[in-house]
């Protein structure tokens, strides 16, 4: 499938509209909505956490782009969440319009390895900080 | 591989479940939902205002649209015609939290960086 097509098919209207399926129970797509927005503030709580770090906590003695280190990929986790929750919000509404089954959701991997990465970082620059 | 689950069907306020009885739920905890994602907004746009106030105002603001664009009429009403919320407005939310974490970077990037205000 070309790009220009995939993302066509991430257009709201092409989502809702999809032909090759009928409107599901709307108690589904409540759900798939709520799912949606849940991920929606945990990108937003992953935002005003970077910037907590950058902005409110004291400089790392001896480390001084260590807040930068922490904060800024936090930040660009809240983006990239935000988007890959439509991108899975639109892969559900349609399964759930032609009765398939769930596609798998890559949220809690991208969401579970990122935050790992980042403990690991906060954790050389606690460490480095302290032995310097 | 299994289909999603069929609702119980059968007359309307008949069941044991209480979605069943009163099929607004589904949509009163959506309405929830939406609130509580439009505080986030307020909440992310009060802690940029300490930080940079312009964008701070601006993050704020997009609260009280985020707020509007989940209000759908409530109230009882037969599950199929519950109304539901538009994939666009979802998109919009898509789109403010991108647009909220690019300035979020910047402000964090190119802002100037205090000395801490924990310290």
């Amino acid at each position: 499938m070309s790009w220009s097509r995939r993302m066509a098919e991430l257009l709201p209207g092409s989502i809702t509209r999809d032909a090759g399926g009928a409107e599901p129970d709307p108690r589904f797509t409540f759900a798939n909505e709520r799912t949606f927005l849940a991920w929606s503030r945990t990108a937003l709580a992953l935002v005003v956490a970077g910037l907590g770090v950058v902005q409110l906590l004291p400089p790392f003695p001896g480390v001084p782009a260590g807040r930068h280190l922490l904060g800024v990929p936090l930040i660009a986790l809240g983006g990239v969440i935000a988007v890959a929750a439509y991108v899975e919000w639109g892969r559900s509404q349609r399964a759930l319009r032609r009765g398939e089954p769930l596609p798998r959701s890559i949220l809690p991997w991208i969401l579970a390895a990122t935050v790992t990465a980042i403990a690991v970082i906060a954790a050389v620059v606690v460490l480095v900080s302290a032995l310097r | 591989m299994t289909a999603p689950p069929v609702p119980p069907t059968g007359p309307p306020g008949s069941g044991d479940d209480p979605e069943e009885r009163d099929p607004g739920l589904a949509r009163e905890r959506t309405s929830l939902a939406w609130t509580r994602t439009a505080l986030s907004f307020a909440a992310l746009g009060g802690a940029m205002l300490k930080v940079n106030a312009i964008t701070g105002l601006v993050i704020l603001a997009v609260a009280p649209v985020i707020w509007q664009a989940g209000r759908v009429a409530r109230g009882r009403s037969p599950v199929a015609s519950l109304p539901v919320v538009g994939a666009g407005r979802l998109f919009l939310i898509a789109l403010s939290v991108v647009a909220v974490s690019l300035l979020c970077l910047a402000v964090a990037i190119f802002g100037r960086s205090a000395a801490g205000a924990l310290r």
